[in-house]
């Protein structure tokens, strides 16, 4: 490519749909966890269903601003290509969308909404029935049904680029698994994020819980980074071609340091860290708030760069 | 060109290509201006070029132009990204772009092993070679086979039997352009 086609609008979209994901999955996890009735951890559930539908929305209006006429962005809508990974994913992206509005709505506090209808003009006030109790009922099957949605939206923004053939640095089969797993882990830290600046400290069991899910998420990261670079650069010449962009080509700062050291490693050691007394001494951790807020800013902007070296250096990459 | 569904399904009794013989190129561009003229290709850019390779040095040197444009490809990664279906191919091989239904994504941009499509600024949808369907369609050669002063471009149809795109692919050593990308690419560079 003589030049990049898809630029840092496309890169924040393809974080902003995975850290939506992220939010939906660990949250709707932490909704099917249950302890004698009760969700074990209903404010994880909750904060993550508050946050989880906006990255994704702010995203697709991203994604429609990139397009060149923008306005045409309804055709997406007039056809199903099923041979199209963005056509699967427009869809996907939609429905993703819906269910997380609604899993929302299940979980918004009804305080919240009373103090909002009552604020409303007197013939608007019937919009109250927004607050119907039996909404609670529907938490469990939302979260049930945004598992699968949640997994394909995170895989998605991976297939997307690793469908295409003529540029070797995405045409792996170990695109799709990477995204997908920074995608939950982009969630999860926002999570831990998002709890860590909460007025109410950051619980002990919340805190095991997140960092737990993001320990095997990191680790899962590392069981594909490492086999791409080797197979990578035990593959035929285009393939090893594109992977000299990240092995002493112009992406190999942002790679090495911003994304694998400072948004993968660090995290790790800092999250072991958080956990030891739970791993070595099967005592009850204390989380540091401090610590916990910059683990996880750490791990999004780690997965901020992923995206942009991927995006970026794929469309450089090519056969001739 | 508007999608057309019996263009798209209609029974294969065509199917177009180029073939190119680069050792005749001079490296002239009168297909590059001839392409720019008959298509209203914006400033800046273009639908076909040539490659320039230099190598060595006086006397003992090599510099060899090499044509390129839409490979027309049986199994066209852009088609097949395409959201929408507006890039489309007919039943004879062309790969067109219907540019009503372009929401300018740009996906096929980037699938395009050869970098045939760019992004037309000027109508703000992709833009690509038609092999000048318009003229095809009327019985002419595309605007760059006919301008070309050295006969480096043949183009033809495949399924014609005494056609000289046959004679030549019998009879000549070609090549195609990254075929290790599966698209299965058309234009064909004699030996």
């Amino acid at each position: 490519m003589d030049e990049i086609r898809w630029g840092l609008l496309i890169v924040s979209y393809l974080f902003l749909g995975g850290m939506s994901a992220g939010l939906y999955f660990v949250s709707a996890l932490a909704t099917y966890l249950q302890d004698g009735g009760q969700p074990a951890y209903p404010r994880i559930a909750r904060v993550g269903a508050m946050l989880a539908p906006w990255p994704v929305a702010i995203g697709s209006f991203l994604l429609i601003f990139d397009l060149g006429k923008w306005y045409r962005f309804y055709k997406l809508f007039l056809h199903f290509e099923w041979h199209s990974p963005m056509s699967i994913g427009s869809w996907l992206l939609v429905g993703f969308t819906l269910l997380s509005l609604a899993y929302f709505w299940a979980w918004l506090p009804a305080g919240v909404i009373d103090s909002v209808v009552s604020r409303l003009p007197k013939r608007l006030r019937v919009l109250g029935i927004v607050a119907w109790p039996g909404r609670e009922g529907l938490r469990r099957p939302l979260a049930m049904a945004g598992f699968p949605l949640a997994v394909g939206v995170g895989i998605y923004t991976g297939v997307l680029l690793g469908a295409v053939q003529a540029r070797p640095f995405w045409n792996t089969n170990l695109v799709a698994q990477m995204f997908l797993f920074s995608a939950l882990s982009t969630g999860c830290a926002a999570l831990i994020l998002a709890l860590s600046l909460h007025r109410d400290d950051l619980e002990a069991r919340e805190a095991r819980l997140l960092y737990s899910i993001d320990i095997v998420l990191i680790l899962l990261e590392l069981f594909i980074v490492i086999p791409y670079i080797v197979h990578g650069a035990l593959s035929p010449l285009a393939v090893r071609q594109a992977l000299a962009l990240i092995l002493g080509g112009p992406y190999t700062f942002a790679f090495w340091v911003l994304f694998l050291t400072l948004g993968l490693l660090v995290p790790l050691a800092l999250e072991l860290y958080e956990m030891k007394p739970v791993l070595l001494e099967r005592a009850s951790l204390h989380p540091n708030r401090v610590l916990a807020g910059a683990t996880a800013a750490l791990i999004i902007i780690g997965g901020f760069v992923l995206r942009y070296v991927f995006v970026y250096a794929g469309q450089v990459s090519s056969f001739q | 060109m508007r999608k057309n569904l019996v263009a798209r399904l209609g029974v294969r009794t065509k199917r177009y290509a180029l073939v190119i013989d680069s050792r005749k190129c001079i490296n002239c561009k009168a297909c590059v201006v001839a392409c720019k003229a008959e298509n209203d290709v914006p400033l800046g850019r273009f639908r076909n070029r040539i490659n320039e390779e230099t190598r060595g040095e006086f006397p003992k040197l090599l510099a060899s132009f090499e044509p390129e444009q839409c490979h027309h490809c049986a199994s066209a990664s852009c088609v097949r990204v395409c959201p929408t279906g507006a890039s489309w191919q007919r039943g004879d091989g062309l790969v067109l772009v219907d540019t009503d239904d372009c929401i300018g994504c740009g996906y096929c941009i980037i699938a395009c092993p050869y970098n045939a499509r760019f992004f037309n600024e000027e109508t703000r949808v992709v833009d690509k070679c038609t092999m000048c369907v318009h003229r095809v369609d009327a019985g002419q050669p595309p605007a760059c086979v006919e301008t070309c002063p050295t006969k480096v471009r043949v183009f033809g149809d495949l399924e014609a039997p005494d056609g000289r795109l046959r004679e030549l692919l019998s009879t000549r050593r070609y090549v195609v352009k990254s075929p290790q990308t599966g698209n299965d690419p058309h234009i064909f560079y004699l030996l």
